[in-house]
């Protein structure tokens, strides 16, 4: 393990950027979690992927940044606690910046590989099947289907905005991929144990690490194939299904209620059938929150 | 269903729905009634109601003051929560405009606080979501609720023939009376001279700006002051009288109706972004100011001091880059190395 970058801090002892690498030589990749502090999936996906490491010996460079947010992790906070900045709209950063835009500067500078891909688990009010969002088509949605998760998502404009890591990373030419597993705030051992077999078959597919078992992507999808059910008003949302159900036209994914007595005010069914990839976690919706998508499959 | 993501009501049987959500909301509503009839606030309208998950609403609301024909004005204040300065200047317009509506010319439309859930908080995003509602313009009818308010507020101001935010300062700042326009607004630029404040910016657009509230509207002014989530005696009263100055001067209010003579007024500098100047901390610590606000220093005079924490050694002398004025000083003594402590207008 290395520091690649410190940061001196009031009250506490300095901010260390850790990253731990394995093998040498090309080809070269980067995988970062915790640039949440309370995304808990990522980071055990990325240590799990560390322990592989150690026994198979990458044929090639892999950089790990298990946990970027320390001090957000410490306080179990998204944002960086000192001005609550999110770590994820601070780059491409700047080395004379605000302690958040070194972070991120120095964060891009030490994970120059020729692919990238940035782990984060749900918003903590949200759990999502473990998926990888893809642009549309190209050498990242086959980066991306080499990874054997449930979900591949294949976005228009797929994380553009060069605030973000991804953005970056794709702005200085690299082939970036942005990976969502579990619920915020929740650690979820078998989501992060399928994020981190994902990894390594992308490893795999490019030639640093032996073939492991292929992976079940169950669903290959776009925005316009997934069904996606919001809440028609505000109320308390108790639902029925689990992330990664397979449900058929009619399944009753869940129901609202009012919050104070309990009486029930409709329910949410399924018009098609598919595998549930994200399921509401905080039952207090307002009206047009998302509480269940549905990932189509024929 | 729709399948771009809209529940449609077929989905959830929505006529049972429709009906039962009705029936819970009309008894709430009976429940909240007043038992006597309100006295009725003629230009009061809810220019969106946010419904929350307890069945409860928030509204942002709107004041309109209509006298005669003439340009329409938009106050807005309280985008962020944690900035109570902004909204307390629009509760002195709408005490003023109250008297004064007859006899305007244009109308005046005050909104006192866009973001109440995080202002109920004192903090300046919108709760639950945890969303910068500054950086939501122009906002999405169909998405959360902050994303509707954005929309809801754009829409309702667009066509206003001049808009100004009222902010206060930020959180860990203490800032000078200012105005903040874009390079090349003329007539924004000439209407914010008016508006009582030390500094007149012309200030080039951040990455961030084409999703802020100001950046909406050609010519918007966003009046800054005080001390971050704080009242400062004397800058409401300040920024109420150059927004009342400023309407003078669109003909919007009669001159012998200001509760001043126009020549009380400060007369600010006029300023771009080559005449500030943000000063960083180098090191960690507490930051330590040497002045306060609109100072003189001299280049190279001490602006603070960064010391240890727990030792009170000091770390680094914090010193003007150039000869000046200081708009802004750090108030919050924590800083990492890269921390803005102060700003500092080179006249």
């Amino acid at each position: 393990m290395t520091v690649v970058f410190s940061l001196e801090a009031p009250y506490r002892r300095a901010y260390e950027l850790h990253r731990l690498t394995f093998g040498s030589g090309g080809p070269v990749v980067a995988i970062v979690a915790g640039l949440h502090g309370n995304e808990l999936n990522s980071m055990h996906a990325v240590n799990l992927l560390a322990s592989a490491l150690q026994v198979q010996r990458p044929q090639g460079t892999v950089h790990l940044f298990p946990l970027v947010n320390t001090f957000g992790g410490d306080e179990g906070v998204k944002r960086w606690p000192f001005d609550d900045r999110d770590l994820n709209r601070a780059f491409p950063g700047d080395p004379a910046g605000t302690s958040v835009e070194r972070i991120a500067a120095a964060v891009l500078a030490h994970s120059e590989a020729d692919v990238c891909v940035d782990v984060h688990s749900g918003a903590p009010h949200v759990r999502e099947l473990p998926q990888v969002r893809a642009p549309m088509s190209g050498r990242e949605l086959e980066l991306a289907r080499a990874m054997g998760l449930p979900v591949v998502w294949r976005r228009t404009g797929e994380r553009l905005d060069a605030t973000g890591l991804v953005g970056a990373w794709r702005q200085a030419g690299r082939h970036a991929l942005h990976v969502v597993g579990g619920r915020g705030i929740t650690l979820d051992t078998e989501h992060s144990g399928t994020l981190a077999r994902g990894l390594n078959r992308l490893l795999s597919s490019l030639g640093l690490t032996p073939p492991i078992g292929p992976g079940e992507t169950v669903a290959d999808v776009t925005r316009g194939e997934i069904e996606t059910h919001r809440a028609p008003c505000g109320g308390f949302f108790v639902p029925e299904v689990r992330v990664g159900a397979r449900v058929k036209p009619g399944h009753l994914l869940g129901y609202m209620q009012i919050p104070i007595g309990g009486d029930r005010i409709g329910e949410v069914r399924a018009a098609s059938s598919g595998v549930v990839m994200t399921v509401r976690a905080w039952p207090m919706v307002h009206a047009a929150e998302l509480l269940v998508r549905v990932a189509a499959t024929g | 269903m729709n399948r771009e993501g809209r529940l449609s009501g077929a989905d959830v049987g929505a006529a049972a729905i429709g009906w039962a959500v009705r029936a819970w909301r009309s008894t709430r509503a009976d429940r909240a009634a007043p038992r006597k009839e309100q006295p009725k606030v003629s230009q009061q309208h809810a220019v969106i109601e946010v419904e929350l998950p307890s069945g409860d609403t928030v509204s942002v609301i709107r004041r309109r003051f209509c006298g005669g024909p003439g340009p329409r004005v938009a106050v807005v204040a309280g985008i962020r929560g944690d900035a109570p300065e902004g909204i307390r200047v629009a509760h002195e317009l709408v005490t003023f405009l109250n008297a004064a509506e007859p006899r305007l010319r244009g109308t005046v439309d005050i909104y006192p606080c866009a973001n109440p859930l995080a202002a109920h908080r004192g903090v300046p995003r919108w709760p639950f979501f945890d969303s910068d509602l500054n950086r939501l313009f122009p906002g999405d009818d169909g998405g959360h609720p902050p994303e509707r308010v954005a929309y809801a507020l754009t829409q309702d101001v667009l066509g206003a023939d001049q808009v100004v935010e009222v902010r206060g300062a930020r959180a860990a700042f203490s800032e000078v009376p200012q105005a903040h326009v874009r390079p090349g607004e003329a007539v924004a630029t000439e209407r914010a001279m008016a508006m009582n404040v030390a500094v007149v910016w012309q200030r080039t657009p951040g990455p961030a700006a084409p999703s802020t509230f100001a950046h909406q509207f050609d010519g918007a002014i966003v009046l800054e002051g005080g001390t971050g989530n704080r009242l400062t005696p004397g800058v409401g009263k300040d920024l109420t009288d150059g927004i009342l100055n400023m309407l003078a001067t669109m003909g919007v209010l009669a001159e012998a109706d200001l509760p001043f003579h126009w020549a009380s007024l400060q007369r600010p500098v006029r300023v771009t972004d080559e005449h500030v100047a943000r000063v960083r901390s180098n090191r960690g610590g507490l930051f330590l100011p040497a002045g306060a606000t609109w100072k003189k220093v001299s280049a190279g005079e001490e602006l603070g001091r960064v010391v240890d924490p727990t030792s009170g050694e000091v770390r680094e002398v914090v010193e003007s880059p150039s000869a000046g004025r200081l708009l802004a000083i750090r108030e919050l003594p924590v800083v990492f190395p890269g921390t803005v402590v102060a700003r500092v207008v080179n006249l």
